[in-house]
């Protein structure tokens, strides 16, 4: 008997088992799947100690009136329901969210834009490609560090060019609303190069042909961009959100340095209730929970409300 | 953002090493590994009979020299100075996660002022009060003392110590007819601004309003300075915030920026912006510690020479007459699970002698806290602030002691800045804060 006959006799056996067995049976009782089991025990294991034991504690501090020294007592849902009458999350959440959707519009239109401006072949196409990319090539903290300096009242040129013109009349560090506004734009400056190249990479994926066949058939510019050019990018336009807006919902190093700490976003409110404060740490837990919670909603709403496709398989 | 970035860092410098060079740079990074962990076994192993002591980096390099001296005169064991990150937060926050683990091997602590009783709470450091009685506390200032109380012990000696105050431009001043600093707030307010436009100077004075440790001080000093208080001194479980002196004191600080006296971005200034506003030839006045005072005239700032400089205490309220001014400063602590606390002892009075003291004065600008040394006439001569500043320095007070003073900081931070920016008036800020501390307080009794 060859290995082959092997196989299909003992995927025949293993279907009868499934009948008599069900699935525990299915899978275990084929030598080859057990093995295959043995084979990815290990890997499994290590997956469970460092992502889920980490995530499961966390959520077990979140429920309980752990100190940073001590662990406490089970205490249900009072630190989410303390957390939501916390004025500093609220604020933190409040930002995160103008953040998000105000940086990710922005980029994915100028983005969009950059995309089809750069796929068509002009000279010097290759040095433009490269030229896009380099604020997205800066550590967050750099370009925050030098945009901050510019938004300084004593030599910052941006403030002083604002002041001039009469946009504004106050220091733009030493204002909230104007902080945020900042750092919406600086983000959008920091990552559009990147929003544009993963839009890039998708326009170039769709066939020349098809837009040969619409010209033929007397569409014109806004109708091939509507009709063509949108929905066959659907699927890259979908990841490249997605992508932006949860890393957008996790800001950290842009608000804590532009700002010097005063711009509260959901993550600076973690981080300050779970590094620096004693008595909020089990709040600080449960609001990293809800960042974690919230981040894994905004994902499903793209897979199923969008129709994200989330594999290469048909 | 950031994945992103580091990986394509380590893609572009993978295609360009070869893999020789590869195995090379990993040879040596796993000798380095090496190295790192047998000397972090070195010190981990107290049984080496060393002592072991933690301070924040040493910019004047003569703490290891005092530590030297120290060793060739002890016979019985040594001690090891292990350095730790100068950003105070970051050490006292690797502090905390070693006593978490079980107290750690460091014996003796370097701790910023506002430290002990957050250590103390937990049960992490040893209880002095035997060893130091109140005949030795009191030749040493009674600020700093206060710092290291907690629940009627005390839990180590004053290192040296830090006050803040109140910088002006002697030079400035007397052209536009003034001979001495002002003694009151409305004083400086006047004086700065005729100065200020007189001599063509940007700001009238600079403090530091941003939301960090630094604003907390410059807060409670207004609060202070008006007879405001945070805490009753009398009963430090009760907070007494919610006055009409401790608004008055945050409306002075509002009153300075909205008049125009402080630019605005002062609600941005930490020391860091103070130096170059002051220093550049761009203030009247400034709000400072007295590490300023050595900067004046160096390569970094040779626009304004040290005897154009002038310190005196920081102004009063009209009609008040207690000086005051936020303390700052490092003390001594011992671990409570060090199991060398006898020798720990002798090297942390050794470090607080009179003679260790007057060294790292001389040498490193590190203000004493034994009040004798003040007199000492070459230290007043090689220390000009000490002279002026005297004052101040004899009444600064520490700021809330609590075990829970970060919460405290985070809290008062906030709302300073705010009165600073404008966005809270300040009978709200003393409000919310006369809330959420009592909250705090409460939390920890």
């Amino acid at each position: 008997m060859t290995s082959s006959d092997r196989e299909n006799v003992s995927s025949v056996r293993s279907a009868e088992k499934t009948r008599r067995g069900g699935w525990f049976r299915e899978e275990f009782g084929n030598p080859e799947r057990r093995l295959a089991y043995y084979m990815i025990l290990p890997a499994l294991l290590i997956i469970l100690i460092i992502a889920f034991f980490p995530i499961m504690y966390s959520v077990v501090l979140s429920v309980t009136d752990s100190t940073v020294t001590a662990s406490g007592s089970f205490v249900g849902v009072e630190n989410y329901v303390e957390m939501f009458k916390n004025p500093d999350f609220l604020e933190g959440l409040k930002n995160t969210v103008i953040f998000t959707v105000a940086s990710v519009t922005l980029e994915f239109v100028l983005g969009l834009g950059i995309a089809l401006a750069i796929n068509r072949a002009f000279r010097g196409r290759g040095l433009v490609r490269a030229a896009v990319l380099v604020p997205w090539a800066f550590p967050t903290v750099i370009s925050a560090v030098m945009w901050r300096l510019m938004f300084q009242d004593q030599i910052g040129v941006i403030d002083a060019v604002a002041n001039g013109l009469g946009i504004i009349s106050e220091p733009i560090l030493s204002d909230s609303t104007l902080l945020l506004i900042g750092c919406i734009l600086v983000d959008t400056w920091k990552t559009t190069p990147f929003m544009a190249l993963l839009l890039l990479a998708g326009l170039q994926t769709i066939p020349g042909e098809v837009y040969e066949a619409a010209r033929v058939d007397g569409a014109n510019v806004m109708q091939r961009f509507f009709r063509i050019t949108m929905p066959l990018l659907k699927g890259t336009i979908l990841v490249a959100v997605l992508f932006r807006t949860l890393d957008a919902y996790r800001v950290y190093d842009l608000f804590w340095v532009l700002s010097g700490q005063q711009l509260e976003s959901l993550s600076t409110f973690v981080f300050k209730a779970v590094r620096i404060s004693q008595l909020l740490f089990a709040q600080g837990n449960a609001a990293s929970i809800f960042v974690f919670v919230s981040s894994f909603l905004i994902a499903l709403v793209f897979i199923k409300v969008f129709g994200m496709q989330t594999s290469t398989e048909e | 953002m950031t994945e992103g970035t580091e990986a394509g860092a380590s893609v572009s410098a993978g295609r360009r090493l070869n893999r020789r060079d590869f195995l090379k740079m990993s040879g040596a990074g796993l000798a380095g590994a090496a190295l790192l962990g047998s000397t972090a076994c070195g010190g981990g192993s107290s049984g080496s009979g060393d002592l072991i002591f933690s301070m924040g980096t040493d910019t004047s390099g003569t703490l290891q020299g005092l530590v030297d001296k120290f060793n060739k005169q002890s016979k019985d064991f040594k001690v090891q100075y292990r350095e730790m990150p100068t950003d105070s937060g970051a050490y006292f926050d690797k502090l905390r996660t070693q006593f978490q683990a079980g107290g750690g091997d460091i014996d003796v602590i370097g701790a910023d002022v506002i430290w002990p009783a957050q250590f103390a709470a937990n049960g992490w450091l040893l209880d002095v009060t035997d060893k130091f009685p109140k005949s030795d506390q009191s030749q040493f200032l009674p600020g700093p003392i206060q710092t290291l109380m907690y629940e009627g012990k005390i839990y180590g000696v004053p290192w040296f110590t830090d006050a803040g105050l109140l910088y002006y431009r002697a030079d400035l001043l007397e052209k536009s007819g003034y001979s001495e600093p002002p003694k009151t707030w409305s004083e400086l307010e006047e004086m700065g601004l005729k100065t200020a436009k007189d001599q063509g100077i940007d700001n009238g004075f600079v403090f530091q309003g941003d939301q960090y440790e630094g604003g907390v001080c410059n807060g409670c000093e207004y609060i202070w300075t008006n007879g405001g208080n945070i805490l009753d001194p009398a009963d430090p479980s009760k907070v007494v915030i919610d006055s009409p002196e401790a608004a008055a004191g945050l409306a002075t600080e509002q009153g300075i920026v909205e008049d125009g006296i402080a630019p605005q971005s002062v609600a941005t200034y930490t020391e860091t912006e103070t130096d170059p506003a002051f220093l550049g030839n761009k203030a009247v006045f400034a709000r400072n510690w007295p590490y300023m005072y050595a900067l004046a005239g160096t390569k970094d700032y040779p626009d304004v020479k040290p005897e154009q400089i002038g310190v005196a205490p920081l102004p009063l309220a009209e009609g008040q007459t207690q000086l005051a001014s936020a303390l700052g400063g490092w003390n001594m602590l011992i671990n409570a699970q060090s199991d060398m606390q006898d020798e720990a002892w002798e090297f942390v009075k050794f470090m607080t002698s009179e003679q260790s003291q007057r060294q790292r004065a001389l040498s490193a600008s590190l203000l004493p806290t034994r009040p004798s040394l003040y007199q000492d006439s070459e230290i007043r001569n090689t220390l000009p602030v000490v002279v002026q500043g005297e004052e101040a320095l004899k009444n600064a007070r520490s700021r809330p002691v609590s075990p829970y003073y970060s919460d405290m900081s985070l809290e008062m931070q906030e709302q300073f800045n705010g009165v600073v920016n404008g966005d809270t008036s300040p009978e709200d800020a003393v409000k919310a804060l006369q809330q959420s501390l009592t909250q705090i307080v409460e939390a920890g009794s």
